[in-house]
């Protein structure tokens, strides 16, 4: 189950990036990250409301309201890698920054390993499985970055280089929150909601920073307002993708489900090249590098799907939970139904007034400012957008399928 | 001393969280994440 939501969540969070483009059309960086982020908030407010009703996330934190701090931390992460990223997309385009940010992979498996006892008590093909896996990847990220030092024009090469390779540790690094918070067993659905507060406040008080201040900001926001519905759409689009993303991680531990939605390294090519035209008119040889450095590391994630879980890297699992739920005092009970997938009582919570009202909020927000969005002045391949949504549609319905089915989305 | 349960409780929770590795990893990357972006910036 962890590594169908991992497939399912890169082709969603690699879609997500798409409309981060519009960064080329001359938005502040900061712009486009909040507007996104905005999107972000709608998304991580809404779709648990809808899934499970605010009381069941209201009960979930009374469990273990300690994770709240790292549901801040890991939203804060967020916000700042984010941000990098988009100056690292304006500086050397989406099919070059997106593998040099997944790196985060790498760094987030050095966690799982450290601090998280993963792959303890795994057998040597699967120690080699997935470290083998994430060199496969580092070595296809270095290939891309050879190859944006080559392309041109792009910016700023160095910058771009190192805000993406930053996006990566910050990102690589926010796994440690989601991990600390699904061993103890919270549900996905619930760490979002305080995540993506700190995640909005973080972004807003970057945005208000480098604009300036409040009234610089505005200004901005006003001016890109017939654009701002496709980056929050994008924000939704990213949403949906996270979720997966950590389903993935509480079901199939960080060293299997990051390096597997990572894939969205493949979508970030694919969006790039068929709908952007990103590299038009480059040489055989910058083709060959960019597009054979992301299959090695495709081939990369492909090794470390392949080094399924054991049984005792379980029970290895079961002990750091254990050690993670006495440290704060979290009912035991709780944590072992969870991480199983499972609820601890059968009492179900409802959907109130206060879920609707979010929902309709949501919504109605989405719909006014698409009511007030045109269509972005840069070259888009409608054609390939609308094959590709399908494509991202299909994963949607089979892994939220098999997810409900499995867990309840627990 | 039961008025002081819950302030204790709290004061230890603190500590807890302070003392986390967990904890302080996460503070220290966002710190250098802020200070990449305002060189890039």
């Amino acid at each position: 189950m962890g590594i169908f939501c991992g497939l399912t969540a890169g082709a969603w969070l690699g879609a997500a990036e798409a409309p981060t483009k519009l960064v080329t059309l001359g938005l502040s960086p900061v712009v486009v990250s909040l507007a996104m982020v905005v999107g972000v908030f709608l998304a991580r407010w809404s779709l648990p409301a809808l899934i499970h009703g605010t009381s069941y996330i209201r009960a979930d934190l009374r469990q273990a309201p300690h994770l709240i701090v790292w549901a801040v931390l890991a939203g804060c992460l967020w916000a700042v890698a984010n941000t990098l990223t988009i100056f690292a997309i304006r500086d050397v385009g989406l099919s070059i920054a997106f593998p040099l940010w997944n790196s985060n992979s790498l760094l987030g498996i050095l966690w799982g390993i450290v601090l998280f006892n993963e792959l303890r008590g795994a057998d040597w093909r699967r120690w080699f499985g997935v470290l083998g896996g994430a060199l496969l990847m580092f070595a296809g990220a270095t290939a891309l970055a050879l190859a944006a030092s080559a392309q041109a024009p792009a910016r700023d090469v160095l910058k771009g280089v190192i805000a993406a390779l930053s996006a990566g540790v910050l990102w690589g690094t926010m796994y440690i929150p989601y991990r600390k918070a699904y061993l103890t067993g919270m549900s996905p659905l619930s760490f979002i909601t305080f995540f993506t507060v700190a995640e909005l406040g973080m972004m807003t008080a970057l945005a208000v920073g480098f604009s300036g201040g409040v009234t610089p900001l505005w200004r901005e926001l006003i001016g890109a307002r017939e654009v701002l519905f496709w980056l929050l759409l994008g924000g939704f689009v990213w949403v949906v993708g996270d979720l997966f993303q950590q389903y993935a991680v509480k079901y199939g531990g960080i060293t299997r489900g990051i390096p597997l939605s990572n894939t969205n390294q493949l979508w970030g090519l694919l969006w790039g090249i068929l709908v952007f035209g990103e590299l038009r008119g480059a040489t055989h040889g910058l083709f060959a590098q960019v597009i054979g450095g992301s299959l090695v590391m495709a081939l990369g994630a492909g090794v470390i799907a392949l080094s399924s879980v054991t049984r005792s890297e379980h029970l290895r699992w079961q002990e750091t939970a254990s050690a993670e739920g006495e440290r704060y005092g979290v009912d035991p009970a709780y944590t072992r139904a969870r991480i199983a997938g499972r609820e601890v009582s059968a009492t179900k919570n409802g959907r109130t007034w206060v879920d609707w009202l979010l929902v309709s909020g949501a919504t109605a927000t989405l719909m006014g400012f698409a009511a007030m969005a045109q269509t972005p002045q840069i070259s888009v391949r409608w054609g390939w957008v609308a094959g590709l949504a399908l494509l991202m549609l299909g994963a949607l319905a089979g892994c939220g399928v098999a997810l409900w089915r499995t867990t309840r989305f627990a | 001393m039961n008025d002081d349960r819950p302030e204790q409780h709290s004061r230890n929770w603190l500590s807890l969280v302070l003392h986390d590795v967990h904890f302080w990893v996460p503070v220290v990357v966002l710190v250098g994440g802020l200070l990449v972006l305002r060189w890039i910036h």
